[in-house]
């Protein structure tokens, strides 16, 4: 009793979220890497919604496991690289998730290490999306990361780094070579143009997604 | 719908002479070329020369490779792409921060407001599905109102980074063409990423 | 419509050949026309830009696929126009961003610069109300000169539909600037 009362809200309640949505014979296995994961402090609504797409996806058992477990790891290895990095406790969920997100989108460890090491205890999601994002428009990580430390240095809000690499991207476009647009970018900040807004009939349009349709 | 006089086509056509036309049609096609005129002021324009050369001496980005080899395949639906590099069209799909007095809704300090847009003319349905609503194929339809075959919607989502794919037709997973952020499903294909940032202090 | 430098068969035979830095007189010779007819059909400068950036990526990577290089102005015409409509097709609205257009008068005459930019900025919205065939029709018509046996050749279509929609675009803008005055 007093076990099931230590576990986390989530693992408590994996089971009645799998059930109808993924294979019958997976759910053990998956909910056995869930608890795991809880008992070892690490987040698992990731591992819940790596399931439940793979279910929707019509994926084979075997890969629905194999994905979860892989996901599992991929946190273990983000949480020991916030440790490595000194990032201060505690170790939250969200920045495990945040970290983990960025190596899969392909920055580097290294890199990641370097920018959770630059902003101690700020939280790093943003910084590491604009990393991401820059990485995607092949720039290098050095660079990229370098840029958005300076960003932080220079006073930009963290919610607005992500500014930092679309305006990077934009003079790109415009025909700067990366380094030019590297530099064109860090000559004007913390300036930065202002991110998009809504237009008033987008901001009419929108609806929230309807309540989850019973099984 | 404005009619015009089957002569005024006749002479903007070059079909017969100008001065040939009375006074008051004379007017009409005048201003057809007035408007045409305008138009053809060239803009002040940059040079896109430097951008095109640099992008042809670059190899192939292998993520378009991959994507266009998915396209490929039977059961994909028609869709158009834009090379990884062109932001134009994902800044359109950018999620947005609400000014703190637009709107009817009411938001919350932690949601934003996402547009999903997929041009696929000859689906019969299309949902997107992700880690805001649990992977539901079926929970958020998409709509095409003036049937153009694009299909759109908008969407009230709590802020931070979110996973997703279109489901075309109920059953074809699709992955956002214009999404600008991809990431391995660890299925064999890629899901978009969203990031939707709070409204604005 | 080569003016100056070596006819455009010869230049695409040239690049064919390996000669990728040939492209650039294409480039040169054809960018400013198609420029002009992506910002009209588009309504915004970067967009424009963007959609003539991708066509001529795109024609260069196929361009053994021209079969008839004495008519490459207006192949090239056909692969902007076709970027254009995959752009509109993707865009969210209609909206018409005219603050991005550079001013098109003369700066030292700031007043006639003021009126000139109204007019463009009437003209573009009532152009944008256009579907985009037709407007794709009357700005490769009007704008660009081109005759409909090339207008054939860049769009696909035939010379008596061409015709009509021509003449439908030109009822329709004329509608459209009218309900603008009336407005």
């Amino acid at each position: 009793m007093l076990a099931c009362a230590a576990l986390p809200l989530a693992a408590q309640t994996v089971r009645p979220r799998l059930e109808g949505r993924v294979p019958a014979q997976v759910i053990p296995a998956i909910d056995s890497i869930v608890r795991a994961a809880a008992a070892d402090s690490l987040p698992t609504e990731p591992l819940v919604q790596k399931a439940l797409e793979g279910g929707a996806k019509h994926v084979s058992a075997d890969r629905i496991v194999l994905a979860v477990r892989l996901r599992r790891d991929r946190l273990e290895a983000a949480r020991a690289l916030l440790v490595r990095a000194g990032d201060p406790p505690p170790v939250t969920p969200l920045k495990v998730t945040a970290v983990a997100t960025a190596l899969s989108r392909g920055v580097p460890a290294p890199t990641v290490e370097r920018v959770v090491a630059g902003l101690p205890g700020s939280p790093h999601a943003a910084a590491l999306q604009a990393v991401a994002d820059l990485l995607a428009h092949k720039f290098d990580p050095d660079s990229s990361a370098q840029l958005i430390l300076d960003a932080a240095r220079l006073g930009v809000p963290h919610e607005r780094f992500p500014d930092v690499a679309t305006a990077v991207i934009h003079e790109l476009q415009r025909g700067s070579t990366r380094e030019g647009a590297l530099a064109h970018v860090r000559a004007g900040l913390p300036n930065l143009p202002p991110p998009a807004r809504p237009t008033p009939k987008a901001a009419s349009d929108a609806k929230r997604p309807g309540a989850a349709p019973p099984r | 719908m404005t009619h015009i006089d089957p002569r005024v086509h006749e002479a903007l056509d070059g079909e017969r002479p100008l001065e040939s036309l009375p006074p008051d049609l004379r007017i009409e096609a005048d201003r057809l070329l007035d408007v045409a005129a305008l138009l053809a002021a060239a803009p002040a324009a940059a040079s896109v020369a430097t951008r095109v050369m640099a992008h042809l001496a670059e190899p192939r980005p292998s993520r378009l490779r991959r994507l266009a080899q998915w396209i490929a395949r039977p059961q994909a639906v028609t869709f158009h792409l834009r090379p990884v590099w062109s932001l134009a069209v994902a800044a359109a799909l950018a999620v947005f921060a609400l000014l703190p007095n637009g709107g009817p809704l009411a938001l919350g300090p932690e949601e934003g407001i996402a547009q999903f847009v997929l041009p696929a003319s000859g689906a019969h349905s299309v949902h997107v599905a992700g880690s805001f609503n649990d992977w539901r194929p079926g929970a958020i339809a998409l709509e095409d109102r003036d049937h153009d075959g694009v299909w759109r919607a908008t969407i009230v989502l709590p802020v931070g980074q979110h996973e997703y794919m279109f489901v075309v037709d109920g059953e074809r997973w699709v992955p956002d063409p214009n999404a600008g952020r991809y990431v391995d499903d660890d299925f064999g294909r890629e899901n978009a990423v969203l990031i939707v940032r709070p409204s604005s202090p | 419509m080569a003016s100056g430098g070596p006819p455009d068969p010869e230049v695409v035979a040239r690049i064919l050949g390996g000669d990728g830095e040939a492209f650039g007189i294409i480039i040169r010779r054809y960018e400013p026309g198609l420029l002009r007819f992506a910002t009209r059909m588009l309504g915004q400068y970067d967009a424009g830009a963007d959609a003539v950036a991708e066509g001529l990526v795109r024609a260069y990577r196929h361009l053994a696929s021209c079969r008839d290089p004495a008519r490459l102005r207006t192949w090239l015409y056909r692969i902007v126009a076709n970027r254009c409509k995959s752009y509109l097709a993707r865009r969210s609205s209609m909206e018409v961003r005219l603050d991005d257009a550079p001013p098109i008068a003369d700066p030292s005459d700031s007043e006639a610069m003021v009126e000139r930019n109204e007019q463009m900025e009437r003209v573009q919205r009532a152009l944008a109300t256009l579907p985009p065939d037709k407007r794709e029709a009357f700005i490769m018509k009007h704008v660009e000169g081109l005759s409909y046996e090339e207008m054939a050749h860049a769009t696909g279509d035939r010379i008596p539909a061409l015709k009509m929609r021509v003449h439908r675009a030109r009822e329709a803008l004329v509608a459209a600037l009218q309900e603008q005055e009336v407005l």
